[in-house]
């Protein structure tokens, strides 16, 4: 029995199976990955290896590495290794390296390097940058991997694959180990950790841990369902909920949603001081301030975002209440896991629709929670960007030889298959700014001498560590109080279209903007007024294609001679509903459905492959059916189906949907329908940022780096006209497909469709499926028109007086719901 | 396809290539060319390409030959920065002016045309220190030091916001505001500004080869 096996008995903890496991495979010199639902033991679990060595022999300077993806996290998960640490009574501590260690302190930290260090994948690529990275790094006995699976299938990701590439280059005998929740593909996933050249041992933990999910059904189902509600009006049903747990998590899935959630329960509950509120916009201090409440055990409730999906390993919630739907199966499991956190109890979780389909998507989340069917994660492959400045980092840390570091990228998953033209044209990007032939002058960055890259220029390496990363900080502006007191950050977007004197919510308060100046908004409190509040970019996932595939089922399963699911009774007047006035979606048809308005004539198609495939689908179609004929289409979609809206009905039969929607020709057309190119110059923003082809500026000196400021898109459009085969626009192009259309769902539904019974049907009105996507509609249009036609006609509408609002009572028949204005 | 307009008296037409004629005259007036800005970008280690300064000077190349303009008349900011000692695009400049020998140029001296005053010489360009007068009108850099006269600035990079229901284009725009106009930057290596401090009265953008008027920047009318 060794020291920790001890140790737990003596508190009379259990030891599990799988810890024990992990601290054999670590002390035989394997590496590996664990993976466990959050609050598990997995944190012991990976870290006991490094206590029992430590025991054994006594740690030197930066012996251990615990790499986190989340700031947030950092702080907990480096209180909770010291916690184990002294507990055997061991006299060393683990340190903390993120970007929020202030500078000071990590001069400090550079002076008198700890035996252990909590950090982030941007702060390790920091700590390569350094000349001295070699010598210091190279000692490292072993690597912890926390939350891979979040890393996993993102640039971050990449560039941390990148980071431990070098790392094993450094010391072979590296011991690396992740923690990951369960995937679908967890032995890929530890294959990526740990590069392709080398075994592991996959550990699973406590997989058996028992989950229960119920639904907070609403008093009234609408048959019209809408999407984009915040849910609010389950409050009462949620503040009971509230009432009868100590401590409980409530998720939303969006940072606006918490921000509404938090301000509607502080402002019933009697004890308004024990709610908090936490998502990634807040300031780190405020956000400590919520974590230690729940350690405390005085808070009674937190609204959450993603930020807390992650291992903050704060003392179990007696509860988790999820607003909304949370779109995939494994963030589901992950959030459950929050409550019960205790090895072998049971996870409660309960779930509030904020529409009525939602039920539905509910019911199927936990028919393959049951199953234990979980979505796996993609990892990125070929990045040029994140490799690019990979090889800068490397450059000015210490140097790098090209054949070394060649084969450092092939120790990879994501460059493991980099082809001779794509190195070269990494080479030459980083040294001559472009291709050989056609050098740019003048150019520096790195310089070749003696067959060594080095970065010699003391600006260039200024700038460049200031843009280590993946993640984009563009456009967000720091929120302060003008009497001085930091709120946190909102995107640029949002602030700017406020004037001086309005008010909108962010952590938590009613704020009003004073002014802006130097990238910083000065707030006051607010007193009174209709607030908006900020929407952050991103955070919509799409459905994943598990649940959509559960849906199906469920579909299915209604619309058989069976009794209806229990799950699905409040459903059932929604569902024959649309099944009389028209069908019911399943896994073996399409679903289309025609109807006429004042708007024109609509086509709804309902393949449930999420929002963003059906983007693609929505303007593949629209442009398939035009080929034959011009004409102009509006496009909506919503995770379970598209509309596209025409001045002239189209006389739509199967023959013509088969071929419309046939995967043979979909990459060429899907370029040719979509405004590719200035999808792929948006998308460009990031890739220029991370390849260091446009610099962000000094923090807290805005100015002085004006002279450099310009805009990807300006960069885009000058590489396209004077580079026109530079390898990055390449990648903006590729991405841009995959990730704002997911191409790859796109062809496999296609795919499904050409098996699937299509069934089409002319209805008198909008059912309740069509409904969410007509209420949501005009998000996209297409047609062929050139350049200036399009700006005369914009110009046209924009000079033209606004139609008046439209009357309340133009409701789908039957329904007695308002139309959106 | 060009915009006409008249300041004190005089008739000037605004061209799609961002630039205003001077019939008249036979004068072009352009601003904010920022030439060398790429080279200033390579010095720092960010890979713009080669090549930017060439097309730049070919399109004005192409503008005079069109209008036949014996005069160029720059409001300001020709280059981005002052050239290092060691780089070769200011001798590509010198090599253009020796191609448009004919071609009188004068530069009204903007906030980066500093540290200019042997190549200016070099390129035999006239240099005017805050602003040039002719005719009635006053032609800087800034606006604020027209002084309220009739005249022509750049400086600001106007550009405008086009929106109609889900498409959101910026545009580079044309201000004007009493009698005087403001230049959209002829560079295209230059951002746009949608929100100026300008008191514009009204607005054109440049949309592919025409010159359209639009509503006003800042106030967003939505369709």
């Amino acid at each position: 029995m060794n020291a920790i096996e001890t140790l737990f008995r003596r508190r009379g903890w259990p030891v599990f199976e799988f810890q024990r496991q992990a601290w054999q495979a670590y002390a035989h010199g394997h590496s590996g990955l664990i993976h466990a639902p959050t609050g598990s033991g997995k944190t012991l679990a990976a870290w006991g290896g490094p206590l029992l060595d430590s025991l054994d022999a006594a740690p030197g300077a930066l012996s251990y590495l615990w790499i986190t993806p989340l700031r947030a996290l950092a702080v907990d998960t480096a209180a909770n290794l010291n916690r184990a640490g002294a507990d055997l009574g061991l006299d060393w501590e683990v340190a903390l390296r993120t970007g929020d260690t202030s500078s000071a302190q990590r001069a400090r930290l550079q002076k008198s390097p700890p035996p252990a260090l909590v950090t982030t994948p941007e702060s390790l690529a920091l700590m390569l940058s350094y000349a001295d990275s070699a010598r210091r790094l190279g000692r490292l006995r072993a690597v912890i991997v926390d939350e891979w699976h979040e890393l996993l299938g993102s640039k971050r990701g990449v560039l941390l694959e990148l980071g431990l590439a070098r790392l094993r280059a450094l010391n072979p005998e590296l011991k690396l180990w992740g923690l990951s929740a369960t995937l679908g593909n967890v032995e890929q996933a530890m294959q990526v950790l740990l590069g392709p050249r080398r075994e592991g041992t996959l550990i699973a933990g406590d997989l058996e841990r028992r989950i229960k999910i119920d639904t907070l059904l609403p008093a009234e189902i609408e048959r019209f369902p809408q999407a984009g509600r915040t849910g609010l009006s389950q409050l009462p049903g949620v503040l009971k909920a509230l009432n009868q747990a100590q401590s409980t998590l409530l998720f939303t899935n969006t940072r606006s949603q918490a921000e509404l959630w938090f301000q509607a329960i502080r402002s019933v509950v009697p004890w308004p001081e024990a709610v908090f509120l936490h998502h990634g916009s807040i300031d780190r201090s405020r956000r400590l301030a919520a974590e230690t409440a729940v350690r405390e055990g005085r808070a009674r409730c937190i609204v959450a975002t993603s930020s807390l999906d992650l291992g903050v390993d704060f003392s179990p919630v007696d509860q988790v209440i999820q607003v909304g739907s949370p779109k995939g199966v494994a963030r589901l499991i992950q959030r459950a896991g929050r409550s019960g956190h205790r090895p072998g109890e049971i996870s409660r979780l309960l779930c509030v629709p904020t529409h009525a389909l939602e039920i539905l998507e509910i019911a199927a989340a936990r028919r393959q929670v049951e199953r234990r069917h979980i979505e796996a994660r993609t990892p990125l492959v070929g990045s040029l960007d994140v490799a690019a400045q990979h090889l800068v980092t490397c450059a000015l840390g210490g140097g790098f030889e090209p054949e070394a570091m060649r084969s450092e990228l092939r120790d990879t998953h994501a460059y493991g298959q980099l082809d001779e033209a794509r190195w070269r044209w990494l080479l030459d990007f980083i040294t001559r700014g472009g291709p050989a032939l056609q050098a740019y002058p003048g150019f520096r960055r790195v310089i070749e001498r003696d067959g060594v890259y080095r970065v010699s220029d003391r600006r260039i390496a200024a700038m460049h560590r200031m843009s280590v990363g993946t993640i984009s900080a563009d456009g967000h502006l720091q929120v302060k109080f003008v009497k001085g007191g930091s709120l946190g950050q909102i995107e640029e977007r949002f602030l700017t279209r406020l004037k001086p004197g309005e008010h909108f919510i962010f952590a938590g308060r009613l704020l009003r903007l004073e002014r802006i100046r130097d990238m910083i908004a000065y707030v006051r409190l607010g007193k009174s007024g209709r607030p908006s509040v900020p929407r952050w970019a991103g955070g919509r996932l799409p459905l994943s294609t598990l649940l959509a595939d559960a849906m199906l089922e469920l579909f299915a399963a209604a619309d058989s001679d069976a009794p209806l699911p229990a799950a699905l009774q409040a459903l059932a007047p929604l569902l024959e509903q649309q099944a009389r006035h028209s069908a019911l979606p399943g896994p073996d048809r399409l679903l289309v459905e025609q109807t006429e308005s004042r708007d024109g004539a609509h086509l709804f198609l309902f393949p449930f492959a999420g929002r963003l495939a059906h983007e693609g689908l929505a303007a593949l179609l629209a442009w398939r059916l035009a080929r034959d004929r011009p004409r102009s289409f509006s496009m909506t979609v919503n995770d379970y189906g598209i509309e596209l809206v025409s001045d002239e009905p189209v006389a739509v039969d199967e023959t013509l949907l088969r071929r419309a929607l046939s995967p043979r020709g979909l990459e060429a057309d899907i370029l040719a329908s979509l405004n590719a190119a200035e999808m792929a110059r948006h998308r460009f923003r990031d890739i220029a940022r991370v390849a260091g082809l446009v610099f962000q500026g000094y923090p807290g000196r805005q100015k002085r780096a004006r002279q450099l400021q310009a805009s990807s898109g300006l960069m885009f459009d000058m590489l396209s006209e004077h580079d026109p085969d530079n390898l990055l626009l390449v990648q903006a192009r590729t991405e841009v497909l995959e990730a704002e259309m997911e191409l790859s769902r796109l062809r496999r539904t296609l795919a499904h469709i050409e098996e699937c019974r299509i069934v089409l049907r002319q209805c008198d009105r909008l059912t309740p499926l069509a409904f969410p996507i007509w209420a949501d509609r005009l998000r996209g249009q297409l047609s062929t028109e050139d350049f200036q036609a399009r700006v005369e006609r914009m110009l046209a509408r924009m000079n033209r007086p606004r139609r008046p609002p439209r009357a309340a009572d133009e409701g789908p028949a039957g329904a007695g719901v308002r139309r959106l204005a | 396809m060009s915009t006409a307009i008249q300041l004190a008296g005089h008739a000037f037409e605004l061209l799609p290539e961002r630039a205003v004629y001077w019939r008249a005259r036979r004068s072009l007036l352009l601003a904010d060319v920022h030439l060398g800005k790429d080279q200033v970008f390579r010095r720092s280690g960010m890979a713009v390409p080669a090549g930017v300064l060439g097309t730049e000077l070919a399109r004005i190349s192409r503008l005079v030959a069109r209008t036949g303009a014996e005069r160029l008349i720059v409001l300001g900011d020709w280059v981005h920065a002052p050239p290092d000692p060691n780089e070769d695009w200011p001798s590509e400049i010198s090599d253009w002016r020796r191609a448009h020998r004919n071609l009188a140029m004068d530069l009204v001296l903007g906030n980066h045309d500093r540290a200019l005053r042997d190549w200016l010489e070099a390129w035999s360009i006239k240099s005017h220190r805050s602003a040039l007068d002719v005719d009635g009108l006053r032609l800087v850099h800034e606006w604020g030091d027209a002084a309220g006269r009739p005249g022509m600035s750049g400086h600001l990079h106007p550009g405008a916001v086009v929106k109609s229901g889900h498409e959101r284009l910026r545009l580079p725009a044309f201000l004007l505001a009493g009698q005087h106009l403001v230049l959209p930057a002829f560079g295209r290596f230059t951002g746009l500004m949608d929100q100026t401090p300008f008191p514009t009265e009204q607005c054109w953008v440049i949309a592919g080869q025409r010159v359209l008027p639009a509503p006003l920047p800042g106030r967003s009318i939505r369709a």
